[in-house]
């Protein structure tokens, strides 16, 4: 059923759009629409989201940056959904009857796809509360500490939000046995991180010596990251899917034939791709349209899939021609971007490799206790795209902050071997045949070979 | 606000603090170069919006390339080349990623900037502020031709009157004005500053200005212009170029123009000083000349004379003398130690020295902060 403070027109148009989305098959928690002013939908976007977060600039920036936007006239949003039970969205007061109901249809899907995207089975359904707490915390932190002192260990935090393993939550819920233990222990982690890990800020957690009040900040700053994480991995699944059902809910019946035209000139600017970009609405959608040429079972995509594995199954020859996929590539005397090729693999190579992980780094920690002295050494699995190196060694000496001895990380520049250490002084970068070695020999567990093979210097 | 996310107010006061410089300094390092003029063309102008970026892990320089959409042969060149391309990893993961590009009326521009750089309005000088041309029928009078009757007024007063008078009937409400109740519009005339003026932009084109130093001066004089714009209503703009000899130039040819050869400073003011006798006289203009070079004079000779100029002739006729030096992998930047020694306190010079884009903003303060 639907919640929330609509009524008349908007609440039967809300109901209808849910009895459609049920006819045809989806199926989704209680959805409670708020119909708010733009500025109020800004202030709750720039907070991920959510209505109450704990105090920080960067909430300001954000907010500061959409409120511009819509002033000038350049962006307005047209929907905000965040997974929760229920599953809560907004719709902005300003927008017309038509746009209205698009967002709704569009919510319909991507509710259905935070239930049953595996994905989405280990986060936290209760987010609205927990986000409540974490911020009555983080404030009875700062009236303790000082708010400097606080935002200030926040900001070195949630710098490291993305060194979780982004499989993490998924591989721990499968780990534990499911009903019980679930029970008993809601937010299951293993007691131990074990080495070699991606889950570096869970390790710090565990082992850094940080006094209690910045251990609970960084357990709320991985527990909010975790929360997010899903969103980032189904990013092209998730608005594929939303937008596949929009369309089709709304040319089903759901829209006047008076409003065609309107929902038309939307919903092509909404999946329209600037010339030589890709569009993720557009993508996603195209690959379900695929999908379901192909006789595929739509339902059981949405399930298993994330933006990876999504492309991965669906993309291929005839998928590319029709979409007139192409790689681009830097042209090094003009330095303008040029079309490449348009062999579909190679297109579908770059598509993958710029989704895999997240579209992060892949920094692992390999040793707690280097060479007996206390120091972490950190791995960037190299894939070919460099570390950009003087914000990489920034986030090295974050990492000393919190660590309190020193930190070395490897990574390769250019295929030559670099290794950037921060101790109590500084942080440097020095040149390393031992880091080259490492990084091309396999090292510890979990390694990428080099994909050239060359000798190491 | 609503009641529900008031404290964003908190946040967002909390983060124009620190791009302000009043807060957590630690961040100032991060804030992103805010470009005034991003690209100008068709109309199109990108407005800056502080931001602050923390540094994280991240893929660098190496990866050029990425997958698009559309049609085009392998070898041609993506349309909309600029932005950044998108790879699916970097598509709209939060709104707003890109810098803003906003079209933008200048009249508007100009508030924004006034604004941005909380510029003072300019105050007129001299004794020629006013003109009688504003004026509007916002009064109100006893006397007065027919068509400007004002039909409400009129018939208050008759009804204020009749009530006064007794003969106002609540059931047969009927209100008859007479001669005594009628009113009229009336032209208020309102002072308007006198609005005249001209910019004389003066340009160093030498071998040692290259590409990146015009554009700088392209950007700041685009911006003074459009300021200046919004102060007086006729404003006429004059570009000159010098070399080692100064010559009267159209915008386009100011800005594309590529000279070489020495430096002779003192060859500009004089043709500046000419123009200021014989068509825009102080007395009818507001006059604002600029000067923009890496600071590389020929000989110290030709400097003294051009502070001679500035001193004896120059300076009284203008309202602000501006002297932006842009600095160049060649330029010593010494004219701008001699203009400062010689004129440092005196109010009607404003000298900045600009090292690259991000610092028009400052040099902008430095011009038209003063309000002259």
């Amino acid at each position: 059923m639907v919640g929330g403070n609509l009524s008349g027109r908007l609440a039967y148009e809300a109901a209808r759009a849910e009895d459609a989305a049920r006819g045809v098959g989806l199926d989704f928690f209680e959805v409670h629409f708020e119909l708010l002013d733009a500025r109020d939908v800004n202030a709750i976007a720039a907070y991920g989201g959510f209505p109450t977060r704990y105090p920080s600039w960067r909430f300001g920036m954000d907010f500061e940056r959409l409120q511009k936007g819509y002033g000038y006239g350049l962006s307005k949003i047209y929907e905000l959904v965040i997974n929760n039970d229920p599953t809560i969205a907004y719709l902005v007061r300003s927008n017309s009857l038509m746009e209205q109901k698009l967002v709704m249809a569009h919510v319909m899907g991507h509710a259905d796809f935070f239930k049953h995207n595996v994905w989405f089975g280990p986060t936290e359904r209760r987010m609205v509360e927990r986000m409540n707490q974490h911020a009555e915390r983080v404030r009875d932190l700062i009236a303790e500490h000082g708010q400097d002192t606080v935002e200030r260990f926040l900001d070195s935090a949630l710098a490291l939000e993305s060194l979780q393993d982004p499989f993490g939550p998924l591989r721990r819920t499968q780990r534990a046995e499911r009903a019980l233990e679930r029970a008993l222990r809601p937010f299951s982690r293993p007691s131990e991180v074990a080495l070699p890990t991606f889950d570096l800020l869970p390790f710090l957690i565990e082992r850094a010596p940080l006094e209690a009040y910045e251990r609970e900040l960084l357990r709320i700053v991985a527990a909010e990251a975790e929360y997010f994480l899903p969103q980032r991995l189904t990013k092209i699944i998730n608005e594929g899917w939303a937008s596949f059902w929009h369309s089709r809910l709304l040319t089903g019946g759901l829209l006047d034939a008076s409003e065609i035209v309107d929902f038309a000139d939307c919903h092509s600017g909404a999946t329209a791709a600037a010339p030589g970009q890709l569009n993720p609405y557009k993508l996603g959608i195209e690959l379900f349209r695929h999908a379901e040429r192909c006789g595929e079972d739509l339902f059981r995509l949405r399930r298993i899939h994330n933006d990876v594995s999504f492309v991965d199954a669906l993309v291929d020859a005839e998928f590319a021609a029709q979409n007139q996929l192409f790689l681009w590539g830097r042209n090094g005397r003009t330095g303008r971007k040029e079309i490449v090729e348009r062999d579909w693999r190679a297109v579908k190579a770059e598509l993958l490799q710029g989704l895999t992980w997240g579209g992060q780094p892949r920094i692992e920690l390999v040793d707690g206790d280097f060479e007996g002295t206390g120091a972490l050494l950190l791995v960037h699995r190299h894939d070919g795209r460099d570390l950009k190196l003087d914000e990489a060694s920034e986030q090295v000496r974050t990492l000393h902050g919190l660590w309190r001895a020193p930190v070395r990380l490897y990574t390769l520049q250019e295929g030559d071997g670099r290794v950037i250490v921060a101790d109590g002084v500084d942080v440097r970068v020095f040149d390393s045949t031992k880091a080259k070695r490492f990084l091309d020999g396999g090292g510890a567990a979990g390694t990428t070979p080099s994909e050239t093979g060359r000798s190491s210097a | 606000m609503g009641q529900r996310v008031w404290r964003m107010e908190r946040d967002r006061a909390r983060f124009k603090d620190i791009v302000k410089g009043r807060l957590r300094e630690d961040l100032r390092r991060y804030l992103s170069s805010s470009e005034l003029l991003g690209r100008q063309g068709q109309d199109v102008i990108s407005i800056p919006v502080p931001a602050i970026e923390l540094p994280r892990f991240r893929f660098g320089s190496n990866q050029g390339r990425g997958v698009g959409q559309g049609s085009g042969e392998p070898g041609q060149a993506l349309s909309g080349e600029g932005r950044p391309g998108g790879g699916a990893g970097s598509a709209g993961e939060r709104p707003g990623e890109h810098p803003l590009e906003v079209e933008v009326e200048l009249e508007e521009l100009a508030k924004l900037l006034g604004e941005e750089l909380e510029l003072p309005n300019i105050q007129p000088r001299g004794d020629r502020e006013l003109n009688t041309d504003g004026s509007k029928y916002t009064g109100i009078r006893s006397r007065g031709p027919r068509s400007l009757r004002h039909f409400r007024r009129t018939f208050k007063r008759a009804l204020v009157r009749s009530i006064a008078e007794g003969t106002y009937d609540r059931d047969r409400p009927r209100v008859v004005p007479i001669d005594i109740d009628e009113r009229f519009r009336a032209r208020r005339t309102k002072p308007k500053p006198e609005s005249s003026a001209v910019i004389v932009h003066m340009m160093d084109v030498s071998g040692s200005m290259g590409r990146e130093q015009k554009e700088v001066v392209r950007i700041k004089a685009f911006w003074i212009d459009t300021w200046l714009r919004s102060q007086y209503r006729n404003l006429e703009v004059v570009y000159i170029v010098h070399d080692a000899v100064a010559k009267v130039v159209d915008q386009d040819t100011f800005f594309r123009v590529r000279e070489s050869g020495g430096t002779k400073i003192s060859s500009a003011y004089e043709l500046c000083l000419r123009l200021l006798r014989e068509r825009y006289r102080p007395e009818d203009w507001n006059v604002y000349p600029f000067h923009y070079s890496d600071g590389d004079n020929w000989s110290a000779r030709d400097t003294e004379r051009c502070l001679n100029i500035l001193r004896d002739d120059l300076l009284p006729r203008v309202n602000q003398f501006c002297y932006g030096q842009v600095k160049s992998s060649y330029g010593s930047g010494q004219f701008k130690k001699d203009l400062d020694t010689a004129f440092g306190s005196d109010e009607r010079v404003a000298s900045y020295s600009v090292a690259g884009r991000e610092e028009i903003p400052e040099a902008l303060i430095a011009f038209l902060g003063k309000g002259r």
